[in-house]
């Protein structure tokens, strides 16, 4: 089972600023760069384990500091030296769609679409069904980035397309070109707009992006959660699966976790024989599939869902 | 036809006071529907800086959602004297305290604490009882062979002593989670309170140097709570962040890395055509000119 | 010019065409054909208004189907327009005499298809406000970045050459300013009151058509050839072929060539210009059209045979979905009426008399619409990952009302202008008609 990962990353990197900040016993830098906290200047004092009173930023006050604000060319960007992948396994989905609902509820997805897709997949007539969830690809030589006349979707240095929806024109080539169907519309007023204060919200459920929310008239989809990664956190879907299936991590760190469970990438591959969807088309995916062997549970344990859905 | 007045509003305010009522009550009956749970969670990371997390989240059936403006106080060992923090949850339902200093005496008294979480009047959580520990974490290598060693010591009686049986996890901090240094995914300490764990991550990219951060992880012991220690050593590879895939002209980059095959192809194409286009045009007031 | 009112042989005066030719005013049913094209249009623009304060959630299309009538409304439109290019350019170079009166049909409508084409595609956009990212953002690599620039250049060379041989009629209709109103006459003054006819002038103009007629034919294979990549650029079953090029400039060539028989028989009727658009000129264009409709089949084959002969997984659920499934009867239709019977009938010498030709001529147009539909729609319904978790009207596409509202508004608009041109400006050159039977008349003389 699955611990609650309720210790976010970023309380490794405050004491080494904290360190740094009282004397520099050493000269470590932070190795994520991507983890700056905006300091506040302003010092509370605390006590320490031993009983000693020190000083620590305010801004780490805050369950989670904020980080910097980034501006919309330093956010298509992305971040420097990281490259995200997903490991979806197969073998472990049944259905539950807990990533669905969380991702529905943390990106304010309209009623009826999903960024995330449960598919009940059968090759053949005679091959064996299972649960597929399918997320955006983030690919390499993305196909939807390709047909953006104006430049709003854009594929990042880190790996993640995204898409700035004060700039998309709406004319939805990029659903067209998605051979993964991944692309959802906002047909109509968007929820965060109906609930009124859309800024606020966003930025409460996106975080400090200034990309990436949604617009009435523009495109969304599954966008790796970039708030989160960028905190050092994992993307929604990842941490609300019950089961493990999905696993995020940074291709140069060659680690992907689910929160519980964290694998070398390179070695998960090997040894589970991941694949990617769609190879032959060219598209490169950073998402990768661990087939359905050796399930957890069977197909049918899903098809409660399926039927309980639909109604 | 008559009017069959089964409807047992006449006017429109008595209709509108029904409304509201029923919406009031149906929403005091849906926040009674779910569960508010209050978790606390004790933090010690490398020994120094130590804070309480509280999460508040609310269980609806098998859905969990963060609640937040959720105001606590929360007390070292007895309520209503020794404050520690007054806390209110943010966005995703949790809140932060450290310890303040006036609070050292207390603090230095015991080598046990309760942490007592009220909200308003009430008692949330009353039993969160924490034991002093503290965790090390350190490198050897010899023959080729890396060792990380952790261990735990915790305060009884106001003095240090090895604690055993402690689970945890040692290896490399990874985003988002803890890369295991050895085969197993979890370590326990012996009885002197230590673990070895054999580092067999061969080749790992670390940093531009190849660095690594090691850590050492108690998660959420029911005695100690939550103790990290960390460790930089220089066990990776080092990895050069590469830019070079997304500096190239492709077809899916920006608009300012085009290709250049297809700038030159596109531009000759406009300025070919327009170019024969305004031509025409001058021609045209050419044609203008002659006629005025 | 006196001596071509002395013309023999029965042929007119140039008096007698001027007055033959000069634009009517509406009659009783001219009126009510523009009112009712006003009213349809006026339907289209309430519809807009909807769809601009709902948003598209007022159309049938969905995640699924995203591209929906707009867009084959798009499609068709470049389609008809392409053939300005044909019977202009391509007659005029092919030295084909008959055509002249039909030049300025062919003009006029590409002209009122391609200003519809960006109006529609502009109705179909998300944000439509958000217009100028295009030039503000433009990126070189989309098509869509080609489609609106080749779209805006083709619209500036079908506008030159409309307006070019438009100067020497402009000046006849400038020296009977008695008979015009006063508005017609500050159109032909503004327009063309520099136009004195010297020889200096028609030697600059005559190059410029000619410079013009060799552009437009490049251009011209390039709209319609990015129109087709905005399909053909993607991965989708029916849509991911070489042929697609070919097969949109074939097809655009007959269903424009259609309308030009429409409203060849159209305005010869109405306007009694059986002297000028005679039985020669429909028997001419339906040989062209037997022509075209056979290239077009060619292609049709090629487009569906090919696939169909391998049935890959990911084109066999399309391609059965549109033999024998649920689009087979539009399918079939479009086949049929849009190809097989407008040969057939046009085989026949007796097909390519004008009544019958503007009966085909209404087929091929009408079958070229419900082509386009099947292009676009049947393709979207087949994704490559099945279709799942999603509410049911997801799954299906039909135009909602305000599609159809604004699909058929454009329509009405393209007929619009075409109308309120032919009101003010002669359907048929003035001057070219005469100088020809001038000219046909010296050849009878000297031959005699």
């Amino acid at each position: 089972m699955k611990n609650n990962n309720n210790i976010p990353r970023r309380d490794f990197l405050f004491t080494g600023l904290l360190t740094a900040a009282l004397g520099g016993c050493n000269d470590k830098k932070n190795p994520f760069a991507q983890d700056e906290v905006v300091l506040t200047g302003e010092k509370v004092k605390l006590l320490s384990v031993d009983g000693e009173v020190i000083e620590i930023d305010k801004a780490f006050l805050k369950p989670i500091p904020d980080v910097p604000h980034l501006t919309n060319a330093e956010e298509r960007e992305g971040i420097p030296g990281k490259k995200f992948v997903m490991v979806i396994d197969l073998a472990r989905c049944k259905n539950l769609r807990k990533c669905q609902s969380a991702c529905n509820h943390m990106h304010q997805v309209h009623p009826g679409q999903n960024w995330i897709k449960v598919l009940g997949m059968e090759d053949a007539d005679h091959t064996a069904p299972y649960w597929q969830p399918t997320t955006c690809m983030h690919c390499d030589e993305p196909p939807c980035v390709k047909v953006c006349p104006v430049d709003a979707t854009f594929k990042r240095q880190d790996g993640i397309v995204l898409i700035d929806n004060e700039r998309c024109i709406g004319c939805r080539f990029c659903m067209a070109a998605c051979p993964y169907s991944a692309r959802v519309f906002n047909w109509e007023e968007t929820l965060m707009a109906s609930q009124g204060g859309s800024e606020e919200h966003h930025h409460h459920n996106s975080g400090p992006t200034s990309v990436a929310h949604q617009v009435k008239g523009t495109v969304g989809k599954c966008d790796f959660c970039p708030e989160m990664t960028r905190q050092g956190e994992l993307p929604h879907c990842v941490s609300a699966c019950p089961n493990g299936v999905f696993m995020f991590g940074d291709l140069n760190e060659d680690t992907v976790t689910n929160g519980a469970e964290t694998f070398r990438f390179s070695e998960l591959i090997k040894d589970k024989a991941g694949y990617r969807l769609m190879e032959d088309l060219g598209t490169k995916p950073s998402v990768y599939y661990l087939p359905p062997v050796n399930r957890n549970f069977p197909y049918e344990s899903g098809l409660e869902k399926e039927t309980g859905d639909e109604k | 036809m008559k009017k069959l007045n089964i409807f047992p509003f006449q006017n429109r305010p008595t209709l509108l006071l029904f409304v509201f009522a029923v919406s009031l009550l149906t929403r005091q009956l849906a926040a009674q529907e779910g569960k508010k749970i209050v978790k606390l969670h004790y933090v010690n990371s490398n020994n120094r800086v130590q804070y309480l997390l509280l999460e508040c989240v609310l269980k609806k059936g098998k859905v969990l959602t963060p609640i937040s403006n959720q105001s606590y106080k929360i007390y070292l060992d007895s309520a209503g004297t020794n404050l520690i923090s007054n806390l209110t949850t943010d966005e995703t339902g949790k809140a932060k305290a450290f310890i303040p200093p006036s609070l050292k005496a207390v603090w230095d008294a015991s080598s046990q604490h309760t942490f007592i979480v009220m909200s308003d009047d009430e008692e949330v959580i009353s039993d969160f009882v924490i034991t002093k520990a503290k965790i090390t974490l350190d490198t050897s290598g010899a023959d080729g062979v890396r060792n990380l060693t952790a261990s735990v010591m915790k305060m009884e009686n106001n003095k240090w002593i090895p604690a055993a049986d402690v689970e945890m996890k040692v290896g490399v901090q990874r985003l988002g989670g803890i890369l295991s240094a050895g085969e197993e995914d979890n370590y326990t300490t012996d009885s002197s309170g230590t673990l070895i764990v054999e580092f067999k991550r061969d080749k790992l990219p670390g940093d531009q140097k190849g660095n690594l951060l090691l850590v050492a992880k108690v998660e959420d012991n029911e005695l100690f709570g939550s103790l990290i220690a960390e460790k930089k050593a220089l066990w990776g590879v080092a990895t050069k962040v590469d830019t070079a895939f997304f500096d190239q002209r492709t077809l899916w980059s920006t608009r300012f890395r085009t290709p250049y095959w297809l700038l030159f192809m596109a531009y000759s194409i406009i300025f070919g055509v327009w170019g024969t286009l305004i031509y025409l045009i001058r021609q045209v007031i050419k044609i203008k000119k002659l006629g005025a | 010019m006196s001596n071509l009112s002395t013309l023999t042989n029965g042929r007119r005066s140039a008096e007698q065409i001027t007055g033959d030719l000069v634009p009517q005013p509406f009659g009783k049913r001219g009126m009510i054909w523009v009112s009712v094209l006003i009213v349809l249009c006026l339907i289209g623009a309430f519809a807009y208004f909807r769809q601009l304060q709902e948003g598209l959630v007022v159309t049938g299309m969905r995640d699924y189907v995203s591209w929906g009538i707009y867009i084959s409304n798009f499609v068709f439109f470049v389609a008809i327009s392409l053939v300005g290019s044909l019977i202009t350019a391509i007659f005029r170079l092919a030295n084909v005499e008959w055509s002249t009166p039909l030049t300025r049909i062919a003009e006029i409508i590409a002209v009122s298809a391609i200003t519809f084409a960006s109006l529609i595609i502009i109705v179909d956009m998300g944000r439509p406000e958000r217009l100028y990212n295009l030039l503000l953002h433009g990126r070189l690599q989309s098509p869509i970045t080609w489609d609106v620039i080749v779209i805006t250049t083709y619209f500036f060379i079908s506008l030159l050459l409309l307006y070019l041989p438009l100067l020497p009629d402009l000046k006849i209709l400038n020296g009977q300013k008695t008979k015009n109103l006063p508005w017609q006459n500050k159109i032909y003054t503004f327009l063309g009151s520099f136009w004195k006819g010297s020889e200096e002038q028609f030697k600059i103009s005559e190059k410029a058509i000619s410079i013009l007629c060799i552009m437009i034919i490049p251009v011209a294979f390039c709209i319609h050839t990015v129109t087709s990549w905005l399909f053909a650029t993607t991965y989708r079953p029916g849509w991911d072929s070489t042929n697609f090029g070919a097969y949109f400039i074939s097809g655009a060539f007959l269903v424009g060539s259609g309308g030009v028989i429409v409203a060849m028989y159209v305005f010869r009727k109405y306007y009694h210009l059986e002297k000028y658009i005679t039985e020669l000129h429909f028997e001419k264009m339906g040989r062209i059209a037997v022509m075209l409709s056979l290239i077009y089949l060619y292609f049709n084959v090629n487009e569906y045979l090919v696939p169909a002969f391998k049935m890959k997984k990911s084109e066999a659920a399309h391609l059965e979905e549109l033999f024998t499934g649920e689009f087979s009867l539009m399918f079939w239709f479009a086949i049929l009426v849009g190809m097989i019977i407008p040969i057939f009938v046009m085989l026949f010498k007796a097909g390519r008399k004008p009544f019958p030709m503007f009966i085909v001529g209404m087929m091929i147009v009408v079958g070229a619409w419900f082509k386009r539909y099947l292009i676009v729609t049947p393709t979207l319904l087949h994704p490559f990952l099945p279709m799942q978790n999603v509410p049911d009207n997801y799954m299906h596409y039909f135009p909602t009302w305000e599609e159809w509202a604004i699909t058929i508004g454009s329509l009405a608009g393209a007929l619009l202008i075409i109308t309120f041109f032919v009101r003010i400006f002669p359907i048929i050159p003035i001057h070219e008609t005469i100088t020809e039977q001038h000219e046909k008349a010296e050849h009878i003389s000297v031959s005699k």
